[in-house]
């Protein structure tokens, strides 16, 4: 019964968050430099087209007006029309949120496989050679920019060896799988660098604490001293970094998708913010912040679980 | 050196085979594309990557030859302009169809070209400002105008005025003409248009698919119906490496807007042509005329004399050696391209560094003033352009800075003068000079691009030249009006590129026309 009022009060919590976030976007891509109707009509249009441009999309009308209509629609499920799509803000993006979602969801997998082992390899073996090579590599993940990883991995395994396709998103699971796989592997070598760092600091701490050095004098088994004690403990801050990490995530499919011929939400973004479909951009900031904060929530609900001490809090 | 005995026999071998390849029938073209369509309907594609689609899907009663040079015959298998040019007779081929087979008509025709001249349709009704009426007696198609127009030839093979099937609209969902064309558009499918091919693909951004139009009326070598292609299917890849890497893996036959960067590389790989086709397209950057800079502080550009100074400072060889690495030709007619018809062929400010000096001598130009040049962020043609040119000004006494911005905000800047220089491009949407020139120079249409240069004598003879019918006398018209823009130079004149696709050699035929069309009709792929 406390978990269900703790799921509705965060859930209550968002609320004023999203209408922060409407305010927010709503400024902002008004001030951004550009004309849309210029973005929409092209250089070579002329005065009048353009007036007639503005007047159609209500760009016109004083933005408390423009606000309110944005607010009201947007309540009703009506995220608008797309100028440069002409058609519903809506229905694009819900034809581009599954590209994304997998790609993110198989980007996470990804980072855990990798992060999670090697943590455990460079935390048992802290100071010798295996934790060196896995830091310093991780570092050279870490400090190089995603799109270039991409362009490596494409060039290599794509273009030369041939063993994925160079672009596109594939059909179905395991076409989407084969297809997605470097793309998500571009962005998993990052993320995953950040969380090894993380997860590996945490393994140490915990294998110091004296709850484990008692479990140790006790004769317990090492497996079920890190499978019980270590990595329950250990994953508490990471979960909080995954949860952070899904949110640098959303953004990096800007890059990503681009690089990749990704037709998904980041991609789309890009195109929407070049072209100053306000509609759009607005559309896809709030989905951004509604996967953001029910990512939020299921890291809260995940760390409640793992850690009692922070229910009802 | 790749290119060995192996490559000579296998050049040999196509060549050799060629005859054969050039009628070969069937198969999938595979297309890598910068950027996807968004509605191609004649009348209201409005961005180059629509506009360059619609003669796949849909036809016009005249065409532009491949060199862009003449007008030839489409739809309408023959044409004559009466002596008083007011009046336009086409006469329509027999028997034509749209791509699901059903008649393509004299109604259609009407019904086309009243949605290309309605104002409050699209953006292009003012081509067509001079038609007065269309009628029709049976496959004779009447064209008047309220006044003698020399372009109207050139507006009936343009884009706008192709085609559309009036029973496919009649019968489409949507209130508005607008809402029509979404729908047909978002439907695809056969009937719409009676070009070679007729959309059976489409997912926005993504990917596109267009398939052979088998009632199509133009003939093949093999004496069958145009394309020789079963289908071209298109893959929307913005990133110029992704694009290329994707021909390279062999996963698409072609890619366009190679970055020049990479044409030497290309052009070395024996299993790729990296095809130059000759393009209307000039790079070239608008300079504020004006007395003084939008935030009222004098312009030191509003001088002639500094404006002709950077110009002959400009080394284009220099900048068409950095950014196109070679690709390229510096501008010869200062108006327009030199594949564009009445161009004049002038010594156009060749680098003369004494010249420059000078002028900014006589000029009064003051050390270190200071100029900005407004770029579009992300190019690393226009970062390249700007440190050439820092440099090259520099001796001059000026002081170049950079302001980078995206391209709605370089087009709102241009609108509203707030710029000293910007960097600008280019291509003709029309097989005619005047749009080129209206945009550049004539100042009621947009302050000669932002520039806010204006010549009465330019006007005069830009208005003259629009109702001019004497083929020569136009041409002395535009040849005054280069040599008047020359002498003000309210540009700093770059140069003009090629359309740089590289293409695999298991294909032929395709073309890319001086105005951007792609056209597949012709092209085949050897399986």
């Amino acid at each position: 019964m406390a978990g269900l009022q703790y799921v509705l009060k965060r859930l209550a919590l968002m609320v004023p968050t999203f209408i922060l976030v409407m305010i927010i976007i709503f400024l902002l891509v008004r001030l951004l430099p550009g004309d849309p109707a210029i973005a929409i009509a092209g250089d070579k249009a002329s005065d009048a087209d353009l007036a007639a441009i503005r007047e159609k999309l209500g760009l016109n009308d004083p933005l408390l007006v423009q606000f309110w209509l944005f607010f009201t629609n947007t309540l009703q499920g009506d995220l608008g029309r797309s100028i440069m799509m002409r058609t519903s803000v809506s229905s694009v993006i819900l034809e581009r949120l599954p590209t994304t979602g997998f790609l993110a969801l198989f980007a996470v997998t990804l980072s855990l496989l990798i992060a999670g082992p090697l943590a455990f390899v460079a935390a048992l073996n802290r100071g010798k050679w295996p934790d060196t090579v896995i830091r310093t590599v991780f570092q050279v993940g870490l400090s190089m920019p995603v799109f270039y990883i991409g362009l490596i991995l494409l060039t290599f395994l794509a273009a030369q060896l041939r063993w994925f396709p160079v672009g596109g998103s594939g059909d179905g699971f395991f076409g989407q799988l084969y297809y997605l796989f470097l793309p998500s592997m571009t962005v998993a070598l990052y993320t995953s660098a950040i969380i090894m760092r993380n997860l590996r600091t945490s393994i140490i701490e915990v294998l110091d604490a004296e709850y484990v050095q008692f479990a140790r004098a006790k004769g317990l088994p090492t497996r079920l001293i890190l499978g019980r004690h270590v990595l329950r403990n250990a994953l508490i801050s990471t979960i909080t970094l995954l949860g952070l990490s899904i949110g640098n995530l959303m953004s990096g499919t800007l890059v990503t998708e681009t690089v990749f011929a990704v037709p998904g939400l980041g991609r789309l973004m890009l195109e929407a913010i070049f072209a100053r479909d306000y509609p759009l951009i607005q559309g896809l900031t709030l989905t951004f912040a509604v996967l953001v904060s029910i990512v939020f929530l299921l890291t809260d609900l995940f760390q409640s679980l793992l850690d009692p001490r922070m229910r009802l809090t | 050196m790749k290119r060995n005995l192996t490559a000579a026999i296998l050049a040999a071998t196509t060549a050799l085979a060629m005859p054969a390849l050039a009628q070969e029938r069937g198969g999938t073209l595979n297309f890598a594309r910068y950027d996807g369509s968004r509605l191609i309907d004649p009348i209201y594609a409005d961005r180059n990557p629509d506009i360059w689609m619609v003669g796949s899907l849909f036809d016009t009663l005249l065409r532009s030859s491949d060199d862009g040079k003449s007008i030839v015959g489409g739809l309408a298998e023959s044409f004559e302009v009466s002596e008083d040019g007011k009046t336009v007779t086409l006469m329509l081929q027999d028997g034509l169809k749209f791509s699901d087979g059903s008649a393509l008509d004299a109604e259609d025709v009407l019904y086309s070209l009243g949605r290309a001249r309605n104002p409050d349709l699209g953006p292009w009704a003012g081509m067509l400002g001079n038609v007065s009426d269309v009628t029709a007696d049976g496959n004779t198609i009447t064209v008047s105008l309220s006044q003698p127009d020399p372009t109207i030839l050139s507006m009936l093979a343009t884009f706008n005025t192709a085609i559309v099937n009036k029973d496919v609209f009649d019968a489409a969902a949507g209130a508005t003409d607008q809402e029509k064309s979404a729908a047909i558009f978002a439907a695809g499918g056969p009937g719409v248009g009676s070009g070679a091919f007729y959309m059976c693909g489409f997912e926005q951004g993504a990917s596109m698919d267009f398939c052979a139009n088998e009632h199509h009326w133009e003939m093949g070598a093999d004496g069958k119906p145009l394309p020789y292609l079963d289908k071209v299917h298109f893959d929307i890849i913005p990133d110029d490496a992704t694009r290329i890497l994707k021909l390279q893996a062999g996963e698409v036959d072609a890619v366009e807007f190679v970055p020049f960067s990479r044409v030497a590389e290309l052009d070395a790989d024996p299993a790729i042509n990296m095809n130059l086709f000759p393009s209307t397209r000039i790079i070239y950057s608008p300079i504020n005329t004006r007395e003084t800079r939008a935030d009222g502080s004098a312009n030191p550009l509003n001088d002639v004399r500094v404006r002709q100074a950077i110009n002959y400072a400009t080394n284009k060889d220099a900048l068409i050696g950095l950014v196109l690495q070679g690709a390229g030709q510096p501008m010869t007619a200062p108006l327009m391209s030199s594949s564009t018809r009445l161009a004049s062929k002038l010594d156009l400010y060749s680098y003369d560094m004494d010249k420059a000096m000078a002028l900014v001598k006589e000029a009064g130009l003051e050390a270190g003033t200071k100029v900005t040049l407004t770029t579009l962020a992300g190019s690393s043609d226009d970062a390249t352009i700007f440190a050439a040119l820092q440099q090259m000004w520099a001796p001059l006494g000026i002081d170049l800075v950079v302001e980078q911005v995206d391209g709605a905000t370089r087009g709102a800047k241009n609108r509203s003068g707030e710029f000293d220089i910007h960097t600008y491009g280019w291509v003709d949407d029309v097989n005619d000079p005047s749009q080129v020139t209206g945009w550049l120079g004539y100042s009621p249409v947009r302050s000669a691009v932002g520039t806010g240069w204006e010549s009465a004598k330019f006007n005069e003879l830009f208005e003259a030249s629009g109702k001019e019918m004497d083929q020569a006398a136009r041409a002395q018209q535009y040849a005054e009006m280069q040599d008047i823009y020359a002498e003000a130079a309210p540009l700093l004149f770059m140069y003009e590129t090629p359309f740089a696709v590289a293409i695999s050699t298991a294909v032929d035929g395709y073309v890319q026309t001086p105005l951007g069309a792609n056209i597949f009709s012709r092209a085949t792929v050897s399986k």
